[in-house]
């Protein structure tokens, strides 16, 4: 086995390396996760908020692509193939833990969830001027449910129809999930902003 | 448009476009339209996140592991199949063992072979099966008895000609031999009358038509004409009485149809003999 620091197959398409990693190849399998890593990782790393657990994640994820490598037919592109199985890993391992994918007050507004009228106060925008870091502190603080969906479809890019599927919830609740996590996440940001701008 | 209503709308128009008058909303509500500015760069940015973390090299290192141990298994067990494949002969032990299953599964095989051929042999229904059958064949109508009330010459018709030829033969023997007596010896001496009681009348019409038939053109006949009516009568009466009473018997059914035979023979030589 190399080193998958080392990426060695650079003549190595991904078609290729798929149909030799079905044979067995054991480079083809360090190719095929050189080429993913990074995408996996950060999606289990989004959804846990926990670097152990996502490099556990990350494992299993990869693991069971080679275990099930051979049923691939390519009827979708590899990695859409591949994010699914991951994405399926997390949200399994999450029901494991018993934690909501889908937030059980997801029909109930609360105060907090709602859109103020700042009526009176300073706005403060973010628009433009959000830091990279910031953000993914914001995310991790969301509650799990928020959390899973805004990672699916603003981050991984899934559309509602698809998040429904995978996550087991109505189209119309993933929408309105979608948007309490944003609102939520805007929140957090001005706060963190606030308190920044507070400091001396 | 107000600020709660546009909120409202929010949710949707935010990734699916907003209509004129959402637009019009937005242009002129400074709260409403940084809140959507905030929640598109919101969005803009996470998508940048996206693979955006590198994993540790802990987790190819484990990855490799594991695909390692997968991989020595299969080895293992592709080994331990080769290893079965390309073993020496079995011991005689092991030959002798499979050779007995199969000479047990040979006088096994056998034994079922010859018990389906008993069962073959014992195929046939239960009597009471045939007597159901024939029950309901009878009740449909599609069995019927023998009818002595049918009409003379259809009746007779079912017969076959063959059986008349012994029969005439002994009836004509019969003739002579009392038309030569019949001058010096009456029939009511040889021949002890019988009681009244016991003589069965001839009720049936045809037996009368054709005794008329025989009185009419030979009337020295007639008695003895008469004589062999009723003890074919008599023959058929017994004949049906044993077949009603076993339905199933095969002999006393056809010792019915003799009868009925022997009846219409009787007719018919009385009506050759009668016609002019």
């Amino acid at each position: 086995m190399t080193d998958a620091r080392k990426p060695s197959e650079a003549k190595l398409t991904e078609a290729e390396a798929i149909e030799r990693a079905k044979q067995g190849d054991a480079e083809a399998f360090e190719f095929l996760y050189n080429l993913h890593k990074r995408r996996v990782y950060s999606l289990c790393l989004r959804m846990t908020t926990n670097t152990a657990e996502a490099e556990d994640l990350t494992q299993e994820a990869f693991l069971q692509l080679f275990r099930k490598i051979g049923t691939f037919r390519g009827e979708s592109a590899f990695s859409t193939w591949l994010h699914r199985m991951a994405v399926n890993v997390v949200l399994m391992r999450l029901r494991k833990k018993g934690l909501p994918i889908v937030p059980l007050e997801d029909t109930i507004e609360t105060e907090e969830e709602t859109p103020k009228k700042e009526l009176g106060a300073e706005d403060i925008s973010l628009a433009g001027s959000i830091d990279r870091l910031q953000l993914q502190r914001s995310i991790d603080a969301l509650p799990p449910g928020y959390r899973s969906i805004f990672v699916l479809h603003d981050i991984e890019g899934y559309e509602h129809n698809e998040i429904a599927d995978m996550v087991g919830c109505s189209i119309g609740n993933s929408k309105s999930q979608l948007h309490k996590a944003r609102m939520k996440l805007r929140e957090l940001l001005k706060t963190s902003r606030a308190e920044k701008a507070g400091k001396p | 448009m107000t600020c709660a209503e546009f909120q409202r709308v929010l949710p949707d128009g935010i990734d699916e476009g907003w209509s004129a008058q959402q637009k019009s909303h937005l242009g002129s509500c400074s709260a409403c339209s940084s809140l959507v500015e905030d929640l598109n760069a919101i969005s803009r940015e996470a998508r940048l996140l996206r693979a955006c973390a590198e994993p540790s090299p802990r987790v190819w290192d484990s990855i490799a592991d594991s695909i390692q141990e997968i991989e020595s298994e299969l080895d293992l067990v592709a080994a331990e199949a080769r290893a079965l494949q390309a073993s020496e002969e079995p011991s005689p032990r092991v030959w002798n063992a499979i050779a007995s299953a199969i000479q047990e599964m040979d006088s096994e095989l056998e034994l079922i072979a010859s018990e389906a051929r008993a069962l073959q042999a014992s195929d046939d229904p239960s009597v009471r099966v045939w007597n159901s059958l024939e029950i309901a064949l009878r009740k449909e109508g599609l069995i019927r008895q023998p009818r002595s009330e049918h009409s003379v010459i259809p009746f007779m018709k079912r017969w076959r000609w063959a059986w008349m030829v012994p029969v005439t033969a002994a009836v004509l023997i019969a003739v002579g031999f009392l038309n030569r007596t019949q001058p010096s010896v009456r029939i009511a001496d040889v021949t002890p009358p019988k009681p009244p009681a016991a003589v069965q009348p001839l009720s049936s019409p045809e037996d009368q038509q054709v005794l008329e038939a025989v009185s009419r053109r030979a009337p020295a006949l007639r008695a003895t004409y008469e004589d062999n009516l009723r003890s074919v009568n008599a023959y058929i009466q017994d004949a049906e009485e044993s077949v009603k009473s076993n339905p199933n018997d095969e002999q006393a059914e056809q010792y019915l149809m003799d009868a009925y035979e022997q009846r219409a023979m009787v007719y018919e030589m009385a009506l050759d003999r009668a016609l002019p």
